[in-house]
């Protein structure tokens, strides 16, 4: 079965034409050409494919694309601005926090909620938050060091 | 969790049940190795066929709270031992839509008891594919359930006259 | 996944009319984290899909008369962050903050948590040891049951065909009680306990003696257990080594856990012992700080 959706994402409003069946991931990479988000495990665990929706993160591989009908979603492709990317993009270039890049999307997008639900964590609420996103190149020190530098550079 | 069809053994799961059945040996015997009659005591049996002199196909249903898997396969009598009152089949079903199976080995031996005959049934049950991922140890309390159950079938029948 | 349809109703009563309409082959969906991985794993397929997320008046966290209501679309993390939850239920907070990540607890509701009946889930097991009520609704009308009740087997609750959990009651402690939810997790391979115990103790005007205690057990069987003889034990009694060891030995023969990656039923039987050792030391000490602080 197939339904009409309208949503806003990154701002800009869609409508789009789904199987009820689709995710989210699947509808956001595959009818909406965002391929930022990754699917890693397809089981809500890894975080690759974390998107805001109505500003909260999700597990978008687990959420069914209708369910975002008449909601707001945010990808990694919607946080740059115009002229510079988004502090917390920035803040991880600058601190070498990826290698491969493939949970990265997922990573700078739950960095970027972090940040925006507290802005200035501690250590132990960056890694509390931070939980659900996983990778397996870095070791996860240097995207603590980015999410640290991010959050020190906003509040200068 | 990977989405591919390949089945990947899980740890075989052994176990045993025993249960009181109020008939002579000799009458549960000749019952047992009537397969199709021995198939309508197990719960969740839906179709019993012979293939051949030993072999048999079927389909199971088992469900967990809302997850209905449904078993296709064969069951083969391996060993037939009046003279020891033992017998041995082997059971290969797989559930399509899930993607898994289970793989068992069985392992009847009758010994005469209280009131009739103490029927024991060794199993040895392995899980495979997305099954067995999600739901090992549940299967075998399943298993142990549905042998339990089926034991009180046979008695039923058996007391019956079947 | 399955094809399937879908609707999104506004109010409950549609929503229970269209589950009556499609039976079996109908499912409701809420936070869907537990259901879509299911799906995806073609372990369930229902034909119809109705979802719960648009319909008002059911994601509220309220007092009312000394009990607090959490309807059954609250989402975990908003348990989680909840001020009242916070202040007067800080166990239970502390419960729903354990589940999985901070992405899984923002879909995740209340009433999809009870309603999947995995024994393995953190919230049921505080929530039976904190003697909450799980609110039911019905085309029959609406019901109200124990959570201790609820919980029928692996991936079975008291839900009847057509009826949905609304919300959950959980009452208020009494005078100088403590609680203390206990997830005892080694392995990260996946965020299910190996153990987990909530016990609340509540005390003697003494401060000393137990007046009343409440044991629950999670990941222990097939369902969450609440461990009445070892409750029994304690009534009376002050928290000593000698009685500790007594409700250990008493959980031991209280459970009957299943093996698996997360432990052997064995292993699993001995640190239930130990676990519930410490969630009623957690329980007892807050206990005795609470009565110390009334007049």
């Amino acid at each position: 079965m197939n339904r009409k959706i309208r949503l806003t994402v990154n701002g800009r409003a869609r409508a789009v034409e789904v199987p009820t069946s689709r995710t989210l991931l699947d509808c956001l990479r595959n009818d909406l050409g965002l391929t930022g988000s990754k699917e890693g495990c397809g089981v809500g665990v890894c975080g690759a494919c974390t998107v805001l929706l109505d500003g909260k993160m999700i597990s978008s591989c687990i959420a069914l694309a209708v369910s975002a009908d008449g909601h707001e979603v945010t990808t990694v492709e919607g946080l740059a601005g115009d002229e510079r990317l988004h502090p917390v993009q920035q803040a991880f270039i600058d601190a070498g926090g990826f290698q491969c890049g493939i949970c990265t999307p997922g990573q700078v997008v739950a960095a970027k909620a972090l940040l925006d639900a507290i802005p200035s964590p501690t250590d132990a609420e960056i890694r509390e938050w931070m939980l659900g996103n996983l990778c397996r190149c870095t070791g996860y020190y240097k995207i603590i060091e980015s999410i640290r530098a991010a959050a020190q550079r906003s509040r200068a | 969790m990977g989405r591919g069809e390949g089945f990947v053994a899980h740890k075989t799961v052994t176990f045993t049940q025993e249960c009181a059945i109020p008939v002579e040996r000799e009458r549960l015997w000749d019952f047992l190795m009537e397969v199709p009659k021995v198939a309508r005591c197990v719960p969740g049996i839906e179709s019993i066929e012979a293939v051949d002199a030993s072999a048999y196909k079927g389909s199971l249903r088992v469900q967990v709270g809302p997850i209905r898997l449904s078993l296709e396969g064969t069951m083969t009598v391996e060993e037939q031992d009046r003279a020891a009152w033992r017998a041995r089949m082997r059971a290969e079903a797989n559930d399509r839509r899930v993607g898994g199976g289970i793989r068992a080995r069985m392992s009847l031996t009758l010994a005469p008891g209280e009131g009739g005959t103490r029927l024991r049934i060794e199993t040895d049950l392995a899980i495979l594919g997305r099954i067995g991922e999600f739901g090992q140890p549940v299967i075998k309390k399943k298993a142990d359930a549905l042998l339990e159950e089926f034991a009180h079938n046979l008695g039923s029948t058996l007391r019956q006259g079947g | 996944m399955n094809a399937f349809e879908y609707a999104a109703p506004r109010t409950l009563d549609e929503a229970l009319a269209v589950l009556g309409e499609h039976g079996d082959e109908a499912r409701v969906i809420a936070g869907g984290t537990a259901l879509v991985t299911m799906m995806r794993q073609r372990l369930l397929s229902p034909g119809y899909l109705v979802s719960l997320r648009e319909i008002s008046g059911l994601d509220r966290i309220e007092a009312a008369n000394g009990d607090v209501g959490i309807g059954a679309l609250v989402t975990h993390r908003e348990v989680e962050t909840s001020p009242l939850v916070q202040e007067r239920i800080p166990v239970l907070a502390d419960t729903f903050r354990r589940v999985a990540s901070v992405r899984i607890r923002n879909m995740a509701t209340v009433g999809g948590a009870l309603a999947h009946a995995d024994p393995n889930q953190d919230p049921p097991v505080t929530l039976i040891a904190l003697g909450a009520r799980v609110e039911i609704r019905g085309a029959g009308g609406r019901r109200e049951l124990p959570v201790e009740e609820f919980f029928h087997d692996y991936y079975e609750s008291a839900l009847e065909p057509g009826e949905v959990v609304t919300g959950v009651v959980v009452p208020r402690l009494p005078a100088a009680s403590g609680a203390a939810y206990v997830k005892f997790l080694p392995r990260t391979a996946d965020d299910y306990a190996t153990v987990a115990v909530a016990a609340t103790v509540s005390l003697e005007p003494d401060g000393e003696r137990c007046r009343a205690a409440r044991i629950a057990l999670g990941s222990v069987g097939v369902t969450p257990i609440r461990a009445l003889a070892a409750e029994g034990l304690l009534v009376g009694q002050q928290l000593g080594a000698e009685l500790l060891l007594a409700a250990g030995e008493a959980i031991t023969g209280a459970v009957d856990p299943l093996n698996d990656h997360r432990g052997s039923a064995a292993y699993k039987k001995e640190m239930a012992a130990v676990m519930v050792g410490r969630a009623l030391t957690q329980a007892w000490d807050a206990a005795r700080a609470s009565s110390r602080t009334r007049p």
